[in-house]
């Protein structure tokens, strides 16, 4: 569990530092389980910032969807730092982007947290569907305790426990600045068993299950959005020319879309499971990303997002990879 | 009810495999028509893209064709796109879309016999596996 004034006191130490413009952290949310993205600009707005097992969302996304106005005649840019809280996985996303060149590391300070696993809001609002107003959640060993009306809950871990944080291997920051709290003890390894029992299945069976679900796609993008790295500042699916997918909302386009999607993120996901959590339709799509991931570790015992200074999966190979399938 | 004539889209590395089919042409080496050759040039160009959008526009299978490893005229081309065909393959087979609708093969330009034969198997192992149902557009208006 994180302490809330140590990290209310870094995140004031951080601000009023002269090369730090603002830090993006979490603060409650306006309504049920939900947090807030949360600005700070003065060592004032710390106050706001917690950190609880409700913090679900990736803040990575929020310096590069900085707009950046023109500079008016005779103006510096403003380079100052920008700070970010960072769980694990968004520790990594940032790695994934420093490696891509998205962002500098000079320009970030990051304040790590060793997560211990998120939860998902979904099940949490069908435990409790009245629950408008903002409530805490708290971690005690391996139980959530709610305070709801003054009655106090207690919900095993497991249940609620988001699915991607079931198999987290790199629960605490691989890169960060300021630590706060105790690393969290790593004790799962991946299996990828729900990856691999669908595996099993009959070609037709799958397409079944996907055709169900991107039926329903309804091309929002909002996992595009959502996903730390898909920060192409034109997507190729808003494209006209070429017109990779087009904009008909129908099976063979969504499928196509899924397919880009999934494809773009290959040796890349580091599994945080935000366009999983921002789909409105449900679609799972985590199972695409992890059954790349697998088949990368497998291939090319390659894992993304861990060290700045190596190279991405595409832009390397090895001359003895494997190529059984090529006549 | 017709006998099933799968239509094939070939991208072919302009330096080896494409020259392959010419040699295999000049030679008078008979392969079966159902081949669509694009000429691209190098198999790194194809992007993993054109693979789904001629699966979604008519195609039954797609063929990449490249330089052998090691001879790659823009040196590593080809290293690059066995990755990213690898992955698609993967990717495809998971959603229930025949991985062997995509092929893959290294062809040099002396290889003309060998191109024509790639061409009979590719055509053999499609004819069998059906024309593609499962993300054909359509053009309905």
């Amino acid at each position: 569990m994180v302490d809330q004034k140590e990290l209310i006191n870094a995140v004031k130490e951080t601000v009023s530092r002269e090369d730090v413009r603002y830090i993006v952290g979490y603060e409650e949310g306006t309504y049920g389980f939900e947090t807030a993205p949360s600005f700070a600009y003065t060592s004032d707005d710390a106050r706001k910032f917690i950190f609880n097992p409700l913090c679900t969302k990736n803040l990575v996304v929020y310096p590069i969807l900085e707009e950046k106005l023109p500079l008016k005649r005779e103006e510096q840019e403003d380079d100052r730092k920008i700070g970010i809280v960072v769980k694990g996985c968004d520790s990594r996303a940032l790695v994934q982007i420093l490696q891509e060149k998205g962002l500098k590391r000079e320009n970030l300070v990051l304040i790590g947290i060793p997560c211990t696993g998120v939860v998902n809001t979904k099940k949490i609002k069908d435990k409790f569907p009245n629950q408008t107003e903002y409530t805490d959640v708290k971690e005690e060993k391996n139980h959530y305790v709610f305070s709801i009306e003054e009655s106090v809950q207690k919900i095993p871990k497991k249940e609620l426990l988001a699915d991607v944080c079931k198999e987290c291997e790199y629960p605490n920051p691989v890169i960060f600045d300021i630590l706060i709290g105790e690393e969290t003890e790593v004790e799962t390894e991946p299996t990828y068993i729900e990856v691999r029992e669908f595996e099993e299945k009959s070609l037709s069976e799958k397409w079944e299950y996907w055709k169900k679900h991107f039926e329903n796609c309804i091309r929002c993008y909002a996992c595009r959005e959502a996903c730390p790295l898909c920060y192409c500042k034109t997507c190729m699916a808003d494209f006209l020319d070429p017109q990779w997918i087009r904009r008909s909302v129908d099976l063979s386009e969504n499928t196509a879309w899924n397919i880009m999607r999934a494809f773009h993120l290959a040796g890349r996901c580091v599994s945080c499971g935000e366009c999983e959590r921002a789909c409105p339709a449900e679609i799972p799509l985590m199972k695409l990303n992890k059954v790349l991931e697998k088949e990368i570790r497998e291939l090319y015992d390659y894992t993304a997002g861990l060290d700045p200074e190596e190279k991405t999966l595409f832009g390397t190979f090895n001359p003895d990879d494997p190529e059984e399938f090529i006549m | 009810m017709k006998d099933f004539e799968p239509k094939i889209i070939g991208f072919l590395c302009t330096w080896c495999s494409y020259a392959g089919a010419d040699l295999a042409g000049t030679s008078r080496i008979q392969y079966p028509s159902n081949i669509r050759i694009i000429r691209v040039m190098c198999s790194g160009r194809v992007n993993p893209m054109f693979v789904v959008n001629a699966l979604q526009q008519g195609a039954d299978g797609v063929l990449i064709g490249g330089c052998h490893p090691g001879d790659c005229h823009y040196q590593h081309g080809n290293y690059q796109a066995r990755r990213r065909i690898t992955m698609m393959k993967k990717l495809l087979e998971f959603l229930g879309i025949e991985p062997d609708r995509v092929r893959m093969t290294w062809v040099s330009a002396a290889e003309g016999r060998k191109f024509a034969q790639v061409i009979e198997e590719v055509t053999e192992d499609i004819r069998k596996l059906g024309p593609m149902k499962q993300v054909r557009r359509k053009n309905e208006w």
